[in-house]
């Protein structure tokens, strides 16, 4: 299945994944969370709440007490951690690297937060650490990244299409080694 | 409570109500199965009582001298579903909206009137989260 496509069948979809993470930054906050308190923290009616945490509810994700008191079971508040830990990691990624204004990085964060793998994000990890390690040569790269011209759409596009060229251009040489060998043989 | 925070309360309201009513006839349409006989009529009945709630609290922001707004982005799946699952889903939005009218009461303070279109609100809403509720007793 194309990557895209899989994203629709992701276990955790965007909606599922602020609903979890609302509700653990409620009762990391206040000590306890109800649905009007997520309608509220997402912006969305309690109905459009309400539905999203029945599924959750059904999934085992969420629980609820007998005072509608919402919580996280231990497979709830793990994934939820994750996302939250994986949010963070990206953001940093976007702002400490990349240079991307805070407010922009919370919004790219927020498309991707519940999708990165656990490889990518653990290999940015270790890219943010490196870079956090104070040592000469992450500062040198940081000293010349910052020196580099703010990027344009212009160079992406002009850079995709370098990329594009150069990979058509090896696709030629070894489509011709092999054409070569056959012909040898 | 500031004139302004009601009406911006009565506001989420109205959404929540609207909002409602779309679920009520997205449920109504997409049941299959024996149950919807029954249960179809049910929440029919159930969007236009809702509608009727949307024009009742638009009704009183007018009267409040403000103007009804909506903004609403609701998502409803393509997907069938059976007549038990359609109450349940019901009684979800309907135990929300019924929360929405008691935040609503409470923070009138003052203001007895929108206290009593409150009060009058949770009455009605209080009776269908019941009614709903029995039908998915045994």
């Amino acid at each position: 299945m194309p990557t895209w496509k899989s994203f629709d069948q992701q276990p955790i979809t965007h909606s599922t994944a602020h609903h979890l993470v609302a509700i653990a930054e409620l009762l990391g906050e206040y000590g306890y969370a109800r649905v009007s308190d997520v309608a509220r923290r997402l912006s969305i009616t309690r109905g459009s709440a309400s539905i999203t945490l029945k599924n959750l509810k059904n999934r085992g994700l969420v629980t609820e007490d007998d005072r509608r008191f919402l919580g996280l079971s231990d497979e709830g508040a793990e994934i939820a951690a994750t996302i939250r830990a994986k949010k963070l990691v990206m953001k940093r990624l976007f702002t400490e690297l990349l240079g991307v204004d805070a407010t922009q990085a919370d919004i790219d964060t927020c498309k991707i937060e519940h999708l990165v793998s656990d490889e990518t994000a653990e290999r940015t990890t270790r890219i943010l650490r490196l870079l956090e390690s104070g040592t000469a040569e992450a500062e040198a790269f940081i000293d010349a990244l910052s020196r580099r011209d703010k990027p344009s759409g212009d160079d992406v596009m002009s850079y995709a299409q370098e990329v594009a060229a150069r990979e058509d251009e090896a696709g030629t040489d070894r489509r011709s080694g092999e054409k070569a060998k056959q012909d040898v043989t | 409570m500031s004139r302004d925070d009601a009406l911006r309360t009565l506001n989420e309201l109205f959404a929540e109500e609207i909002e409602a009513a779309l679920r009520y006839l997205h449920l109504a349409v997409t049941l299959k199965g024996l149950d919807r006989l029954i249960v179809r009529k049910t929440l029919l009945a159930g969007m236009s009582e809702t509608l009727e709630h949307a024009q009742t609290v638009a009704d009183k922001i007018v009267q409040m001298g403000g103007y009804p707004s909506l903004n609403v982005t609701i998502d409803l799946p393509a997907e069938k579903t059976t007549g038990p699952e359609a109450i349940r889903t019901a009684l979800a939005f309907e135990h929300a909206a019924l929360d929405a009218y008691r935040e609503l009461l409470e923070s009138a303070g003052d203001d007895f009137e929108l206290g009593d279109f409150a009060k009058e609100q949770i009455s009605v809403e209080a009776t269908h989260v019941a009614e709903l509720s029995l039908l998915l007793e045994e």
